[in-house]
């Protein structure tokens, strides 16, 4: 059976902590000035905007270089008001001059994001928060989306000289920006599902059985080139966790 | 084997050579593989990483399980003295290689060159265990 390629708008290629943070012109986002403002806020401040618009990507990058910096960091993503406990332990836990970064603050209710914040600050310690909203904190960052973001983000993900233009095209990227509503993660979900079905309608991988086993042929040369050898500069998110 | 490919000159390119034709394996199989690294441009490398790993891939969050792994900081292992690498592995009963729409399982020969400048690259080479017919294509795009 052949090893077909990869598909770039999945998880791995596009999860926080694998793109580059752009703004909504599509350009990089500098690290060091949102730190150095994030300083002046007196380091609690939360990433604002809606979903899908990279207050996780963004996020995930400022912790890395909180941690380049030397400073002690936690990071903490919730998923319901029920992840309040290991938060509530972090802050408990954090020293003066640590910082602790949570994904999605909104998750939790008004009480307690205002206890946490003023346990924070008794600990001395920083406060990183992605949310949909202020919601009380300074504002680092507003997040916004847009379809020139879009495209860089897709002009940035591995192999884009082989598949653009052949398996996904600029329409297609248009297309899922307005579907999506300028919702970035469903618009890349959107092209994750065009993508496969295009490049496994090419490779003729429709469950009939298994794929021929050349791989340099017809559609197919393309795409098995960009996984066949894949390789990119390194990432501390790349490492492998042992 | 992998395909050369165009890259700017102080990039490294890393050649491997699966003893199966067509990379396919079967469960308890012993991996072995070998390795050339190219590129480096003299440049000193701190230490050399090869290692054997699945992945899932896909729409949800990403799993991942190392299978073997080996680092090797000898200088005198690796290069700019040593640009060749080899090793094998009993490779295990599970999971499978497989082809899905929403997600598949991938195995994976990893090489990551850690140099002395602190920047590092990783090379990864894909191969299938075990024999799961790819999933069905949806019969339309939407």
């Amino acid at each position: 059976m052949a090893v077909p390629g990869s598909n770039p708008f999945s998880t791995r290629f596009t999860q926080p902590g694998r793109i580059t943070p752009l703004d909504a012109a599509g350009r990089p986002l500098d690290a060091g000035v949102l730190l150095a403002r994030l300083r002046i806020l007196g380091g609690t401040a939360a990433v604002v905007g809606p979903h899908g618009s990279g207050k996780s990507t963004l996020l995930s990058r400022l912790a890395h270089e909180i941690e380049c910096g030397g400073e002690r960091l936690q990071r903490l993503r919730l998923r319901s008001w029920r992840d309040a406990a290991p938060s509530w332990s972090a802050i408990l836990r954090a020293g003066p001059g640590s910082v602790v970064c949570i994904d999605s603050w909104e998750c939790m209710g008004i009480a307690a994001r205002s206890l946490m914040r003023t346990a924070a600050i008794g600990r001395r310690c920083g406060l990183l928060v992605t949310s949909h909203k202020a919601a009380g904190m300074p504002v680092l960052v507003q997040c916004d989306t847009s379809l020139a973001l879009l495209r860089s983000i897709v002009a940035s993900l591995p192999g884009h000289d082989h598949w653009y233009g052949t398996l996904i095209h600029a329409a297609d990227v248009e297309s899922a920006y307005v579907r999506q509503r300028g919702n970035l993660r469903e618009s890349l979900y959107e092209l994750y599902d065009r993508f496969e079905f295009r490049a496994r309608r090419g490779l003729g991988a429709c469950g009939s059985g298994p794929a021929d086993d050349d791989g340099s042929v017809g559609e197919r040369r393309g795409i098995h080139e960009f996984a066949d050898g894949f390789s990119y500069p390194g990432a501390p998110e790349h490492n492998l966790r042992l | 084997m992998s395909e050369p490919q165009d890259r700017p000159a102080t990039t490294p390119r890393i050649e491997l050579h699966f003893d199966q034709p067509h990379r396919q394996h079967q469960p308890r199989d012993v991996l072995a593989v070998r390795y050339r690294i190219e590129g480096c441009d003299g440049e000193a490398v701190r230490a050399l990483e090869h290692s054997v790993l699945w992945y899932t891939e896909g729409k949800g969050e990403e799993d991942l399980g190392v299978h073997f792994f080996q680092r090797i900081t000898d200088r005198t292992a690796m290069p700019p003295a040593v640009t060749t690498g080899a090793f094998t592995t009993p490779l295990p009963q599970s999971p499978l290689s497989y082809e899905g729409f929403i997600v598949k399982v991938r195995w994976c020969v990893r090489v990551r060159i850690f140099f002395a400048s602190g920047r590092d690259f990783v090379s990864e080479h894909v191969f299938a265990l075990g024999r799961i017919p790819p999933a069905r294509n949806p019969t339309t795009e939407n």
